[in-house]
């Protein structure tokens, strides 16, 4: 009964078709990139406009529902995972690149805008949108937002949160405020950036304004082969450590080279380990830089190298490196992707000790990172179909993650803590620690209703002041 | 009211529990944002709270305690040929790193880069005088709320930062430096345009209100000539390349503010190209000194101390911009203009100092103007 | 991704669904290239969400009649298998899907009749030419005919062409290069036989031999794609003893029959006919692959006044047969063609074989959306590769004010090699 009048109050918002509550429908949106986790939520609201979000978490609010944003449904660590009694609001069709100034260099778009849309709309001015999560041609400025993703281009560009110069948000009870504003520069607190990579319990994003880049006049991309993981990555702590700013560093294994190989056939030269090197610019700097870069990598062992200028031969390797997370679906049914991050200087390390827990358990592991900036993406390969496989991989995922804080890193570069990571946040994180982020969050949404169960697990009551004062 | 010291963590705490309203001060530089010390609030002094606790150069981070001297980080980075790519003021020779954070402001190099986008990690006491700590050491990392960005800017307002850890670049070999004699500021601003747009990456780009722009490139000293003269080519009316001293002592000067008068507040001023002309023509209208900078993406602003900052928020909030008052005489409101952040500010705040110890959470209550 | 399909239970077809599904990792690479996605929105219309509703439904968490709207709304045009990094073969989860569940469903009486009546005309020539008689009255009294059929009576053409049968056979000219056998194609017989015509012309000035074996009829695709298995099969193996093995390649003109064709060893799984099947489906080559591949004797003559051409990818060519550079080479070879290319070209035009008559509001704004892209490249001629595409084209181009015409590739050549274009 209860049910059935909210679904009334929410097609009166003027939602009517809109708001759907079919079996299929439901079952459609259950799961995002993270399968291993579904969950048909109550109903999905597929909104049209900025004011019907708020009008939704208005009344998802007065009505202490939970409810959960989704842009695409890309995320790998569930963080877009509906909750079983409460709503999903699909962003998707808020897709329109409201206005591109191009004097200034932003853009002001939509949550629900594809990440690439916006490089589209900027290309006409010589401009881009830097951040280029693998996933950009699918993912959405918002869900880029709530978790401050990254991409290979990241390196020299920066995360998401460095390229978010304002928001228009809802917070959770449903007031409407300003972030920020058009400038680079800030003054007081930057609620912007606390914004970026809240993972949504802050609320929904409703408005971006966007910081874009010249397109550059230059653009190399060496591919380099070496004969073990850890010699890829001494030569990317060398490039590194001389100084030198590629735009990208990634580097692949030979299973994550099968996979990119059976996929798209980006036909990369094979060996024990793929280094790409980008670099962007002026003509001569990059001419002189490239010299460099080759000279170091020969230092450290490359077997083979080959670099090219030519934009579709460089729009081939990148597809490649950026289809391997799903091209693994060749090389085995099921996997998880880890992306812990350690110390760029203790990369072969971490390499290393990975390959040994893999072989230990006979699990394979495929690897495909951001080498730059010692981000790595373990793909551990499992078939879910065999017993006490599922279990057996996310062991070694759990090793994994313990591995890179122990090093020194982190649980997650960029795919947030979503529901999968939630418990080794206290690997990480001391109990002070994680009780203020839980404060924090329960001072902007003390019903906890934005994104429920994501990120931070609700200590007992006792345990936090707020909850306590509540 | 006399300041309170605190050499370590446990003092911080300690001074925080007490329960009594006081703010963080170190360099003693940012002074229109310490407390007034004849009123209320009390001066927490956390200088003694410095030294690297870890640098790996081959890592290009570091982290180090908040009170520690800019001037001694420059040195440490310099030696490894790396540097703040943010390039926070230097307003006198005490200036620290966590001041350069808390203010959270790039000085004229920083066209690049801004603050937030360098800071990793932190620890800070809250108002509850809890150790927290947010962000990490490497450079990438999505766990958690991003504390460290948020302290950027917090002016001491939302906890006592105790350590930092900031992600470095390599220090550019050589540098070149290009003023192009643009009349007007209309010309300036299409100057400004076409120069961030241009082929040649520039890491400063200043604009004076008679629309002179200078603009600075760094890079490899071999191709650093043949460079300044392509970046001098590439708009009408030409620009014309500085003699090397002259282009160092020029942004010596620069990120030292020393056009700002000795009786004159910096004031630090976000903008975007297209609100710079409305903004000037109230500025000149009050005579004021001001440049603007990382392409005409923030002014700055001096304001005679003489005159109540009070005026100068107002003009400011007019224009729907907001500013933060960094030098002159104690201010119970250094942020002054068009409030940000709204109620997400005020709650934030509130969880972070529930009881209002830091001078009455200026910036949360900033949001709430 | 992990499923609990039965699949020992579904039988030897069954690895046609369970092993897409198990290959797709749930990413949403397919959705921004998915027409229904694009263009309605939500999940249950991409190709994930299909994906994941036919799971549930094999998984029996799902009632079919829940999830079947949005398996009917996919138009089958596989932009989804060339987005998909995972390899996943959506083409064959769906037709083997409804294959399946089409003989069990219970449709409207009305929705039966007229998916009836297209799939009982369209194949057969007489019957279509009479239906288009037929249709031109019904035109008349549009209002008159039952709202079920209207789309029907909307796509059939105004007039039809003159018929003109394919000879038996074209001669090469010059040096033999290769034999082939032609398939005619029925409803393109029907609606442009200067199709086949041109076709057998530019292969036979290309030293090949080209045969059109007499027997044969049509492929079946039209219906195997809209789940009549069973009929399609029927269909299909009048072409089995009519098609020759002794020849280099089966070729076909349209891309939906081509696909089909592709399709035999998988309609026929398990059934006597598979090895047989599997042999003609890898002979089948589309005209534009084959001749690229062969390479022209000599390319035509400059053109007298400069041409330009917009490609626009059939679906059925691009995604379900994976060709998309020969086409285009092979009208770049044209001295004086200027190749254009529209935006959205992986997107289809709505066409998608008897989509139009059952979903026409989704192909009609598929069709507008097609046609401004296609003008707004300021082509002054229309390059595809099959004959629905042309047709749905032709329509909405016209209905925009602008009906520039829709040639197929062969076409274009044809006239280049005739110094008519
Ligand atoms: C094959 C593959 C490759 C990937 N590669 C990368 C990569 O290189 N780098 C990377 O960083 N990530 C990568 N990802 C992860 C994923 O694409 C990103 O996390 C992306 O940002 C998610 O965007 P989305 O639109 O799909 O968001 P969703 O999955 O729909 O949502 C993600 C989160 O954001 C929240 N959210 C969505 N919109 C809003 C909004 N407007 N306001 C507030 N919260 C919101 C959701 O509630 C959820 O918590 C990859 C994923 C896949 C499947
Ligand atoms: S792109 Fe492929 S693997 Fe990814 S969701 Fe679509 S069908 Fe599945
Ligand atoms: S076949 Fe076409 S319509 Fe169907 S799911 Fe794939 S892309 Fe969408």
């Amino acid at each position: 009964m209860e049910t059935a009048d909210l679904f009334t109050e929410l097609r009166s918002l003027g939602l009517g078709e809109r708001l759907l509550t079919g079996d299929a429908q439901l079952a459609a949106f259950g799961s995002d990139a993270l399968t291993a986790f579904h969950q048909r939520p109550l109903a999905v609201a597929v909104v049209e406009s900025a004011a019907e979000v708020a009008a939704v978490v208005r009344l998802c609010h007065r009505r202490a529902v939970p409810f959960v944003a989704r842009g695409s449904g890309t995320s790998l660590s569930g963080g877009s995972l509906p909750v079983g009694e409460g709503i999903v609001i699909a962003l998707n069709r808020l897709d329109r690149v409201l206005s591109v100034d191009p004097d200034a260099r932003t853009a002001v778009v939509e949550p629900g805008v594809i990440n690439l849309a916006v490089s589209a709309a900027a290309a006409p001015h010589g401009l881009a949108y830097a951040p280029d999560p693998s996933s950009q041609s699918v993912c959405t400025i918002g869900g880029n937002l709530a978790f401050n993703s990254g991409g290979a281009h990241c390196l020299k560009h920066g995360m998401t949160s460095n390229h978010v110069l304002g928001l228009c948000v809802v917070l959770p009870d449903g007031e409407v405020v300003d972030l920020g504003g058009d400038s680079t520069e800030h003054v007081g607190p930057d609620w912007t950036a606390m914004f970026s990579g809240c993972e949504g319990l802050f609320g929904i994003a409703i408005e971006a304004t966007l910081r874009l880049v010249p397109i550059p006049e230059s653009v190399r991309t060496a591919l380099a082969v070496f004969d073990s993981l850890e010699r890829a990555g001494d030569a990317v702590a060398a490039i590194v450590g001389a100084g030198l700013v590629p735009v990208a560093m990634e580097i692949m294994d030979p299973l994550a080279i099968e996979a990119a190989e059976a996929s798209v056939s980006p036909g990369y030269p094979r060996g024990g380990a793929l280094l790409i090197v980008e670099l962007e610019g002026e003509e001569e700097v990059v001419e002189g830089e490239l010299a460099a870069v080759e000279g170091l990598l020969r230092d450290c062992g490359c077997a083979e190298m080959r670099t090219t200028a030519d934009p579709d031969e460089r729009a081939l390797i990148w597809k490649g490196r950026k289809s391997a997370f799903s091209a693994v679906g060749w090389l085995s049914p099921d996997y998880i992707v880890q992306d812990g991050v350690v110390p760029r200087t203790r990369l072969g390390e971490a390499l290393r000790e990975i390959e040994r827990l893999g072989a230990e358990r006979g699990i394979r592991v495929a690897n495909v990172f951001h080498a730059g900036d010692g981000n790595l993406h373990p793909l551990i390969l499992f078939d879910g179909r065999e017993a006490g496989a599922v279990e057996r991989a996310e062991e070694l995922a759990a090793e994994i993650l313990a591995l890179c804080v122990e090093l020194g890193g982190s649980i997650t570069g960029e795919h947030g803590v979503g529901v999968e990571k939630r418990e080794y946040m206290k690997l990480m994180f001391s109990a002070a620690d994680l009780a203020l982020m839980e404060d924090v969050r329960a001072a902007v949404d003390p019903g906890r209703l934005a994104n429920r169960g994501k990120m931070l697990t609700p200590p007992p009551p006792a345990a936090s002041r707020s909850a306590a004062a509540a | 009211m006399s300041a309170l010291l605190a050499t370590d963590v446990a003092a911080v705490q300690e001074a925080v529990r007490a329960g009594r309203p006081l703010l963080p001060v170190a360099g003693g530089t940012q002074t229109a944002t310490h407390p007034d010390p004849a009123g209320p609030v009390r001066a927490l002094d956390v200088s003694g709270l410095r030294g690297v606790v870890d640098y790996d150069p081959a890592e290009l981070t570091f982290t180090a305690r908040a009170g520690t001297p800019l001037a001694e980080i420059d040195a440490m980075l310099a030696s490894h040929g790396q540097h703040l790519p943010f390039d926070p003021p230097r307003l006198g020779e005490g200036a620290t790193l966590g001041g350069a954070v808390a203010a959270g402001v790039s000085g004229p190099n920083g066209f690049a880069a801004g603050v937030r986008d360098f800071v990793i990690g932190v620890r800070f006491v809250d108002g509850s005088g809890r150790l927290a700590m947010g962000g990490g050491k490497v450079v990438k990392n999505a766990a958690g709320f991003d504390l460290p960005k948020l302290m950027a800017g917090s002016l001491g307002r939302l906890g006592v930062m105790v350590e930092l850890s900031l992600k470095v670049f390599p220090r550019p070999a050589a540098t070149a430096t290009v003023r192009f004699p643009t009349a007007g500021l209309p010309a300036g601003l299409a100057a400004i345009a076409a120069l961030a747009r241009g082929p040649v990456p520039v890491s400063a780009l200043d604009l004076t209100p008679d629309g002179a722009v200078t603009a600075r490139i760094g890079g490899d000293a071999g191709l650093i000539e043949v460079r300044a003269e392509r970046l001098a080519r590439s708009i009408e009316p030409r620009g014309e390349p500085l003699a090397p001293a002259a282009e160092s002592a020029h942004w010596e000067e620069a990120r030292r503010f020393a056009w700002v008068g000795a009786d004159e507040r910096l004031v630090v001023v976000p903008a975007a190209p297209r609100r710079v002309l409305a903004l000037d023509a109230d500025l000149h209208r009050r005579g004021l000194h001001r440049r603007y900078g990382l392409a005409a993406n923030v002014a700055w602003i001096a304001w005679p101390q003489a005159e109540p900052a009070a005026e100068l928020s107002d003009l400011l909030a007019a224009q729907a911009a907001s500013g933060v008052v960094l030098t002159g005489p104690p201010l119970p409101e250094p942020l002054i203009g068009a409030a940000t952040g709204g109620a997400f500010a005020r709650r934030i705040a509130a969880a972070l100092d529930p009881a209002g110890i830091f001078a009455g959470s200026a910036p949360a209550a900033g949001g709430a103007r | 991704m992990k499923h609990e399909i039965p699949v020992e239970e579904l039988g030897v077809r069954g690895p046609l669904m369970a092993d897409p599904i198990a290959a797709c990792v749930h990413c949403g690479f397919c959705l921004p290239s998915c027409p229904t996605y694009v263009t309605m929105g939500e999940e249950m219309d991409s190709p994930r969400g299909r994906i994941f509703l036919i799971k549930e439904v094999l998984e029996g968490k799902l009632e079919v009649e829940l999830a079947q709207p949005y398996l009917d709304n996919c138009l089958g045009c596989q932009a989804c298998e060339t987005a998909c990094p995972s390899g996943v073969r959506y083409g064959e989860l769906i037709t083997e899907f409804r294959g399946r569940v089409e003989p069990r469903r219970r449709r409207p009486v009305a929705e039966r009749a007229r998916r009836e009546l297209a799939l009982r005309t369209l194949p057969h020539g007489k019957r279509f030419r009479a239906a288009a008689r037929a249709g031109a009255v019904a035109r008349k009294l549009r209002a008159a005919v039952p709202r079920t059929v209207r789309p029907m009576v909307d796509l059939l053409p105004e007039r039809l062409p003159p018929a003109r049968p394919l000879p038996c056979r074209f001669a090469a000219q010059g040096e033999r290069r290769a034999r082939v056998a032609l398939l005619a194609g029925c409803v393109q017989q029907q609606l442009d036989p200067e199709i086949g015509w041109a076709a057998g012309r530019v292969l036979a000035r290309n030293g090949v031999e080209v045969i059109v074996p007499a027997g044969q009829g049509c492929c079946g695709s039209l219906a195997m794609h809209s789940g009549e298995a069973e009929g399609a099969r029927r269909l299909a193996r009048r072409n089995l003893a009519a098609f020759p093995e002794d020849v280099d390649a089966v070729i076909t003109t349209a891309a939906g029959c081509g696909s089909g064709m592709k399709e035999y060893g998988a309609l026929f799984l398990g059934e006597p006919e598979e090895a047989q099947a599997g042999a003609l489906a890898g002979r089948t080559r589309d005209v534009a692959d084959f001749l690229y591949a062969l390479g022209l004797a000599e390319p035509p003559p400059a053109l007298a006044c400069p041409r330009r051409v917009a490609y626009q990818d059939a679906c059925h060519l691009a995604h379900a047969q994976k060709v998309t550079a020969p086409p285009r080479r092979l009208l770049s070879a044209i001295e004086g063609l200027e190749l254009l290319e529209p935006a959205e070209a992986g997107l289809c035009c709505g066409s998608a074989g008897i989509y139009s008559l059952e979903r026409p509001e989704v192909a009609a704004e598929l069709g507008e959306r097609k046609a401004r892209n296609l003008l707004a490249t300021g082509a002054a001629i229309l390059a595809s590769g099959n004959i629905g595409c042309l047709t749905q084209l032709q329509s909405h181009l016209a209905r925009l004010g602008h009906p520039i015409p829709a040639l197929h590739t062969v076409q274009v050549l044809d006239r280049a090699y005739s110094r008519t274009l």
